[in-house]
């Protein structure tokens, strides 16, 4: 640049900062930046939904800066590459702690990296916000804050909902398949789902589990065409769903009810054979979710930078609402204890509840956890599109659990 | 020397255990755990897979082993964490050396069926870890564990741990590429049957590294337990600890035991200079291009290139041997008994696919002669020398030298009874000098020299054969005239009894033969007894005290030279029926 | 639980040949550039990859799968090519040539997250709908279609090698290159073929890829324990060898699914695979 410009730019910065600076009576945050630290899985095998977290934390931090930030101060994201590696997560959340000194910490994806997590959080009396912990009972440090509304007993509560809906339904099924990774968080919830059938006095025609992993799944799905359940649990971490639901069409088989754990909803949305598919998630859009500003201004912000991004699925369901109500959940932490100290943080958090997109997170149990409830729902993919079918107050307007 | 280096690691391992003291930020330690971490499991990999070839695809099978044998204990059992590392380190080294034990006695388990069975194995094992009570799926939790405080902090815990376990791995690494197994394992990389032919005891020295590889990988894997905390198989039997430790050892290089250390700490570093969330994809990127830069600029790894460099400029800066070296001691204890029987072989049949290569010879050789076997192309007189010195077993009949039947003797045992042979087509080991080409033999031989004497017992030869100034060279860069002589002097250099050259003229110019003829003459003189298959009748004629003639696997004349080769039977099987 | 059906069998034995048709072709060109030019190629899942996220990028611009080949093939013969002339001016031993590869791997997964980022990408395709009804068996378009190629191409590669002049010339490339040149066979040349042949199937491996699964970039690595199995199974340089191991490989493990716990499906296939190499220790 021309040295000429030099003061051009000079008193126009100094311009700028006059402005800035009456309007800082009004909301632009000022003094040294708050520093939040996370790792996202950005590449490896979790990188699809990493890449998720990222354009939402990237979002909410934008939103914060143009309010006040945090206590009047600008937040900036440090932000690091696990790789989808709970060992380089831990280091790089020492890194975070020790090299570049961040203020306040926000969980990684994933349950393994999020333990790893974890144990440098307890180690340096941190608080840790995380949101996609799949196996609660591995949580025993007091200042992790799960902010992804799973209750302390999934294998108890999803399981619940997902057979109460059924049971509403116009024709609720008398036999159920439970098929299952060995995949750790989603297959004690499907052990749970097993004794909840049985204890609803469903019968079980199969029970099947595949090493994480499995590529074939045309075996399994000729295992489910000959027991002919009516409904089939799925315990299926990511892309397995949609593998089993491929492997049935070419064998010319869909069971009339199939229930998803976790899957990778925009693949399951499109999938031929994903009609009717049922899966657990906490936010949709759609009311009563969308009757909160805050969300509608989340979706609004999240479609535009997901087409930024490359997306090929850029609607607000499970993952981006958690993480969104993650940083809700520091936010409003932050907030509430006027403090950016670890310790008034956790206090004020076990005290309060949060209002966040999903609904309302709290962390009044032991390790933080709610047992019994959670604010899982049951969603349905219905006409190309998921809307949630139960609990009926969270159903979208006329939606029912369409049974063939 | 060997003082000097333990000397050294003590005083780096007093340096770098003092880093936990200087009061870095915690992240540097876990790091350099890291670093220690993957150079504990490359250095450990190399003394099987880099230092015999036997290239193992199962390293993360052993790893897990040890991975979850801790956390097992551990968890289950509630045995204290220190306690478990050497049960992890056994169970996994338990595990390689049976499954050892089993592979390597099939010799045609090499190169890829090896790491084809290796890699199997790791799935094997994965899947029984998920499917049974050791895992069941669940993962296994170590948060509850308690750490030892050994550093002023978990980090520097662990980082001491990885300290302590990397350091001792190289020295083990060091010791054994310095040791005879070590120069039995270079051996086996380069040719597996003739180092069993020189006496190096093939079998149980790949399972001795194999053993002590696994193990220090069960012990890395023990601790690496600990430091995650969260034991899965999906994370624990992944492809990345083997395909890692393969190119961490590859970077390095993999010929030296420093090597896969120089690369382990390359790729975990790359890993880390990458990670920051707006380049990840990038980083990624760089990490790809930077590892090709690498290997093409140089070829024999980082570490291994830096060696090659230092050891040329040693080379050139060396003296050169001088070559009027005073002649080299008796081969053999010079012939008291001569005359009397050395070897003795009878009733001895070998069949190949139905193909009758020998059938029935009876032979014997006195002691202090040089008998000549001839006869036409396929008539057996190979396959004689490969049975006498155990290449192969024969079919039937015994070989009785010096009393002792070879028939029933593994190849390696052979040699060290006092025999020695050269091939027909040299078959040097490409990778070692023609120095250490030479000192093998010796140390295996009948003698067993230590390493230092083997050296000097090799200079001698060498200079015998005036290879003298090749000493540094790789047998590549020598023509077919001096790789014969270096089977020679290989031969000589473990001292044999009895001595089998297997065509040594062939392919060498008049000169050149003279020059053989000249030095057979001389190793003669000093009393050993040679067997040499021969088609160059000139050198037949000159050198042989005694002929056996072969014919179809059969002896059809024995006795003078001159005299037989006039025998009627013996010119027909040699050029067949006379014209009128 | 009742006696498996017929049905049950006969439908997971298809599944099984279907799926080691894939470990096959995707292993083919892996194990011809290894036993033949000494290149352990792992950058083939890399282009694998690749060819199927461009017949997903060109399907969905309106192309027909299948002849979105009549691209991806030149395309790659000649990035094989490029890429063995590469190795060969550096003149890059087998070991290193891993490490090459692993490098560009590397490389082609950031350049594939950096154009369709790491979400999943699922093409979608008339052939996807069709199935067959044969007796009480169903076979499924996109699988007949990855059965048919993994034979024709290495029915072909078998054909070449054995039964052309070019194909022995390779061969001969492979016993020993310096005297097979002292012999005029045009080494560079054929090798060059070769890597881009190679390369080439590659890029059909990755279509019959996009047309049975959904992509993502960390699935590159998924397949590369399965195939190099049965790329060592089928002996190198072999190019009957993947498909036939593959098809082993798949069919027991099929099987053990249908019948048994699916969990322990790799514990049968590559307990298998040992007793096999420990009783004989040759190849299929």
């Amino acid at each position: 640049m021309p040295a000429v410009n030099h003061s051009v730019r000079a008193a126009f910065g100094a311009l700028l900062a006059l402005a800035l600076a009456a309007h800082a009576a009004l909301a632009a945050p000022s003094g040294p930046p708050v520093r939040i630290g996370s790792t996202l899985a950005l590449t490896g095998p979790l990188a699809a939904t990493g890449l998720v977290h990222k354009i939402v934390g990237e979002i909410y931090v934008e939103q914060l800066n143009r309010k006040d930030g945090l206590l009047g101060r600008p937040v900036e994201w440090v932000l690091k590459d696990d790789q989808s590696r709970p060992d380089l997560a831990r280091t790089l959340y020492e890194q975070l702690i020790t090299v570049d000194k961040v203020d306040l910490m926000m969980g990684p994806y994933a349950t393994a990296n999020i333990l790893s997590a974890m144990g440098v959080a307890q180690r340096y009396n941190k608080v840790l916000i995380h949101h996609t912990f799949g196996t609660p009972s591995l949580a025993k440090y007091d200042m992790q804050f799960p902010a992804g509304g799973l209750a302390g007993d999934p294998d108890n509560t999803i399981p619940k909902v997902v057979f109460d809906a059924l049971a509403a339904s116009a024709k609720p099924p008398k036999s159920v398949a439970v098929v299952t990774s060995k995949f750790p968080s989603v297959h004690f919830i499907s052990l749970g789902a097993r004794e909840a059938a049985k204890k609803r006095g469903l019968r079980e025609v199969a029970f099947l589990e595949w090493d994480f992993g499995n590529r074939d799944f045309g075996p399994i799905a000729a295992r489910l065409k000959d027991a002919k359940p009516d409904f089939v649990w799925v315990g299926g971490l990511g892309l397995e769903g949609n593998l089993l639901i491929d492997a049935m069409r070419k064998i010319d088989y869909m069971p009339p009810l199939h229930f998803h754990l976790f899957p990778a909803p925009g693949p399951l949305l499109k999938a031929p054979g994903g009609e009717n598919a049922l899966a657990a998630t906490t936010f949709e859009e759609h009311p009563p979710f969308t009757d909160n500003p805050v969300a509608v201004e989340f979706i609004r912000l999240y479609h535009e930078r997901g087409a930024k991004a490359g997306l090929p699925d850029t609607s607000v369901e499970n993952q981006s609402a958690i993480s969104y109500s993650s940083w809700q959940t520091l936010e409003a932490a932050v907030t509430g204890a006027k403090s950016i100290d670890d310790k008034a943080i956790a206090q004020w958090l076990k005290r309060n509840p949060v209002d966040a997109i999903v609904g309302r997170l709290r962390w009044d149990g032991p390790f933080n956890y709610i047992y019994g409830s959670d604010l899982y729902k049951v969603k349905q993919n219905q006409n190309g599109k998921w809307v949630v079918i139960w609990p009926k107050e969270f159903a979208a307007s006329g939606a029912r659990l369409i049974t063939p | 020397m060997r003082g000097r280096a333990l000397a050294g690691f003590a005083a780096a391992g007093l340096a770098l255990s003092a880093v936990p003291f200087f009061g870095l930020p915690a992240f540097y330690e876990s790091f350099l755990y890291l670093v220690l971490h993957w150079i504990v499991l490359a250095v450990s990999w190399n003394i099987l897979s880099g230092y015999s070839g036997y290239f193992s695809f199962g390293h993360g099978a052993f790893f897990g082993a040890g991975m979850y044998t801790t956390a097992t204990l551990a968890t289950k059992a509630g045995v204290p964490f220190l306690w478990t590392l050497p049960a992890a380190g056994l169970v996994a080294a338990v595990f390689g050396v049976a499954l050892g034990a089993v592979v390597f006695r099939l010799p045609r388990l090499r190169g890829e069926l090896f790491a084809l069975l290796t890699l199997a194995v790791t799935f094997v094992l994965a899947t029984i870890v998920l499917n049974t009570s050791i895992d069941g799926g669940p993962g296994l939790v170590l948060s509850a564990v308690p750490l030892p405080a050994i550093g002023p902090s978990p980090s520097s815990t662990f980082y001491l741990l990885g300290l302590a376990l990397a350091l001792a791995t190289l020295w083990i690494a060091r010791e054994i590429q310095r040791s005879k197994l070590g120069t039995g394992l270079f051996a086996i990389h380069d040719d597996e049957d003739v180092a069993e032919v020189l006496g190096v005891p093939t079998y149980r020295y790949k399972l001795a590294a194999f053993g002590v590889s696994c193990g220090l990988a069960g012990i890395a894997g023990g601790i690496q337990a600990m430091f995650v905390s969260y034991v899965t198989v999906g994370e624990t039997f992944s492809i990345a600890v083997p395909l890692y430790v393969v190119l961490m050892s590859v970077l390095g290089g993999s010929r030296h035991w420093f090597g896969p250390a120089v690369g382990a700490a390359v790729v975990t570093a790359l890993l880390y200079a990458f990670t920051a969330g707006d380049y990840a994809v990038a980083g990624r990127a760089a990490v790809g291009l930077i590892l090709i830069l690498v290997i093409l600029f140089l070829p024999e790894g980082i570490f291994g290139q830096a060696v090659r460099a230092l050891e040329r400029r040693r080379v050139s800066a060396a003296p050169a041997i001088d070559a009027a070296d005073p002649p080299a001691p008796s081969a053999a204890t010079p012939g008291k008994a001569e005359g009397k029987t050395l070897l003795e072989a009878r009733g001895l049949s070998k069949a190949f696919r139905g193909v009758q290569a020998l059938a029935e010879v009876d032979l014997e050789v006195r002691r202090g002669e040089i008998l000549g076997l001839v006869g036409p192309n396929g008539s057996g007189k190979s396959t004689l020398i490969n049975l006498v010195s155990g290449h192969f077993r024969p079919d039937s009949g015994r070989i009785l030298f010096e009393g002792r039947d070879l028939a029933a003797l593994q190849a390696h045992r052979i040699a060290r009874t006092g025999l020695a042979r050269t091939y027909q087509i040299p078959r040097p080991f490409a990778h070692l000098s023609v120095l250490e080409n030479v000192a093998l033999p010796a140390m295996f031989g009948r003698d067993a020299l230590p390493r230092g004497e083997a050296g000097h017992e090799a200079r001698r030869w060498l200079a015998f054969t005036g290879l003298a100034a090749k000493a540094m060279s790789l047998p590549g860069e020598l023509n077919l005239h001096q790789r014969k002589f270096l089977e020679l002097a290989r031969a000589l250099a473990s001292r044999p009894g009895l001595l089998l050259l297997d065509e040594v003229f062939s392919g060498l110019t008049h000169a050149e033969i003279d020059d053989a003829i000249r030095l057979i003459r001389a190793i003669r003189a000093q009393g050993a007894t040679i067997v040499f298959v021969e088609h160059v009748i000139r050198a037949v004629m000159e050198l042989t005290d005694r002929i056996v003639v072969l014919s179809y696997g059969r002896v059809i004349a024995e006795g003078d030279p001159r005299a037989v080769m006039r025998e009627p039977d013996v010119v027909a099987a040699y050029l067949g029926k006379p014209h009128a | 639980m009742a006696l498996p059906s017929l049905t049950l069998l006969g439908q997971s034995l298809l599944s099984g040949i279907f799926i080691g048709a894939l470990y096959g072709l995707l292993g083919l060109g892996l194990s011809l550039s290894w036993g033949m030019l000494r290149q352990i190629n792992l950058a083939h899942f890399a282009l694998a990859f690749l060819g199927a996220y461009l017949t997903y990028q060109l399907a969905g611009a309106g192309m027909d799968p299948l002849a979105t080949l009549a691209v991806i093939v030149p395309c790659f013969f000649a990035l094989g090519a490029l890429m063995h002339w590469l190795l060969a001016r550096f003149s890059v031993s087998a070991f290193n040539s891993l490490l090459v590869t692993f490098g560009l791997t590397a490389i082609i997964e950031a350049l594939i997250q950096w154009i369709w980022t790491a979400d999943f990408r699922r093409m979608e395709s008339a052939y996807g709908e069709v199935k067959f009804r044969v007796g009480g068996l169903y076979v499924a378009l996109p699988e007949l279609l990855t059965l048919a190629m993994a034979l024709a191409l290495s029915l072909a590669a078998w054909a070449w090698l054995r039964h052309t002049y070019t194909g022995k010339a390779m061969r001969a490339i492979a016993e020993d290159a310096p005297i097979a040149a002292a012999f005029g066979v045009d080494v560079r040349g054929l090798s060059l073929l070769l890597s881009g042949l190679c390369a080439a199937f590659a890029g059909v491996a990755g279509l019959c890829l996009a047309l049975s699964y959904t992509l993502a970039p960390g699935q590159i690595y998924a397949w590369l324990g399965v195939v190099f199995a049965a790329v060592m199974l089928g002996g190198l340089g072999n190019p009957l060898g993947p498909l036939v191991a593959g098809i082993v490989i798949g069919v027991s493990e099929a099987l053990t699914m249908a019948f048994t716990a699916p969990a322990w499906a790799p514990l049968v296939s590559f307990s298998l695979l040992i007793v096999v190499l420990l009783a004989r220790p040759g190849r299929i």
